[in-house]
């Protein structure tokens, strides 16, 4: 390889193993590339002197305790990070959220324990509602069937042709009666029920009286 | 003054950088470039042995074994505690520099992804954490009452071939820029290669070969100067 003097610095730059070879090569017939190289080689041997070596017994132990001490502090930091994490104040906004919907819900258990939820289906009755309405439907019946005596005789011999229809309809609606109260008791709180019962035996009174008025 | 004039009494021999470099940091060495295949193969094998040792370093400091950075003190400290007071200036700051690079490690290796080896990730740690203490010595030094000592100055050495010459290389390194001078003490002192260098200062090698030639050119015409001239700042390169 043919080594120019304008090739050093590149040579020098590059620092290619065979590129320098064939620069010493040259050098050796070349003051200014020689003198260069000769600088350049003892700044190298000058610097590699500057590498230091010196004992320091107390520098690992240092640097033990320091990293015991840093280790120590990462882990109570993460210990901490985790309570933080579970008291920081959003945790406390959620927590503050359940309690208020808990203690509106007690709130509102307590303050609507006494009201009837009629509301809920108007066609169901309570218990009490259901009571009133088979006392007032029991004194109803008496009440029919006191007019019912009043009228048997009449009925039992009808007459005239329409005393006669007026016993066809009662037994009509008896028969309907019947039934009626045969689904009630597989239903007491159905209002609808009861209230076609109510106008069953509004029907039966109407009858009964016309049949008493009848002439 | 004609840099032969003074480099004549040295007795300096003709030793460019032309042989692969003996130094370097375990795992990312290059192949040697040898003609014997077995040579090759077991450079190869040292290779792998070096990557692997070095990858259970990095696990076990990874996993917060005190075990693990003592290995890692033993393997690099002395090489550590050279570098750190070369670019700091006296031992004692270059030991709080170590120190403070091994509760780095400690801080931020779990986000040590393996993209270089453990070694050159060790010691880029500890060139940043020398010009962090750099720049906060200099901070200091502003503020009145308080002097910085030049960096690689009035450390005792034993006696060696070229002390005059190494004093004023020393003195004359604080004259190049921060990247010259890296580069410098990382190749030409402490023996590391170009491909190191590039990993530890995170650049490229072409630029690592680049910021070497530069220096030495620079101290190479600092070197020329008389003794007794007094630094003037930065220079740059003809």
């Amino acid at each position: 390889m043919i080594v120019e003097c304008q090739n050093r610095n590149r040579i020098l730059r590059d620092a290619e193993p065979l590129e320098l070879a064939a620069l010493e090569t040259h050098a050796s017939t070349c003051v200014a590339c020689a003198r260069e190289l000769t600088a350049w080689s003892a700044i190298s041997a000058a610097a590699r002197e500057m590498q230091k070596s010196w004992e320091s017994p107390a520098l690992w132990p240092r640097i033990e305790k320091a990293l015991a001490q840093q280790m120590n502090e990462s882990r109570h930091f993460a210990r901490r990070w985790r309570l933080r994490f579970f008291a920081g104040p959003w945790q406390m906004a959620i927590a503050v959220a359940f309690l208020a919907v808990l203690t509106t819900s007690v709130a509102w258990l307590v303050l609507h324990r006494g009201e009837t939820p009629i509301q809920q289906d108007s066609r169901l009755l309570t218990d009490s509602a259901l009571h009133e309405v088979e006392r007032t439907e029991a004194a109803y019946m008496k009440a029919i069937g006191k007019l019912a005596g009043q009228a048997r005789p009449r009925l039992e011999n009808p007459a005239s042709p329409l005393v006669a229809s007026y016993r066809e309809k009662l037994v009509v609606i008896d028969a309907a009666i019947t039934e009626l109260r045969a689904n009630i008791e597989q239903n007491h709180s159905n209002t609808h029920l009861r209230l076609e019962l109510a106008a069953m035996y509004r029907e039966k009174k109407e009858t009964l009286e016309a049949v008493v008025r009848e002439e | 003054m004609e840099f032969a004039a003074l480099a004549l009494p040295w007795k300096i021999t003709m030793a460019v950088q032309s042989a692969p470099r003996e130094q370097g940091l375990p795992g990312i060495d290059e192949p040697a470039n040898s003609a014997s295949d077995a040579r090759d193969a077991a450079e190869a094998h040292r290779l792998a042995e070096a990557r692997a040792a070095d990858s259970a370093l990095a696990d076990g400091c990874r996993h917060g074994y005190i075990t693990a950075y003592e290995h890692l003190y033993q393997k690099h400290g002395a090489k550590l505690k050279s570098l750190a007071v070369n670019l700091l200036g006296n031992r004692h700051d270059a030991e709080d520099a170590v120190q403070e690079t091994f509760l780095k490690i400690h801080r931020s290796v779990a986000n040590f992804k393996g993209e270089s080896s453990f070694s050159t990730w060790v010691y880029r740690i500890l060139v940043n954490s020398c010009h962090d203490m750099r720049r906060k010595k200099l901070r200091r030094q502003e503020s009145p009452g308080e002097e910085l000592e030049p960096a690689a100055a009035h450390e005792p050495q034993a006696p060696k071939a070229n002390p005059g010459l190494r004093l004023t290389i020393e003195r004359s390194l604080t004259r190049l820029s921060l990247q010259q001078r890296d580069v410098f003490l990382l190749f030409e002192v402490e023996g590391f290669r170009h491909s190191e260098i590039a990993g530890i200062l995170a650049i490229s090698e072409a630029a690592s070969k680049n910021a070497l030639f530069q220096a030495k050119k620079n101290l190479r015409l600092m070197l020329t100067e008389p003794y007794s001239a007094p630094p003037t700042g930065p220079r740059t390169c003809p």
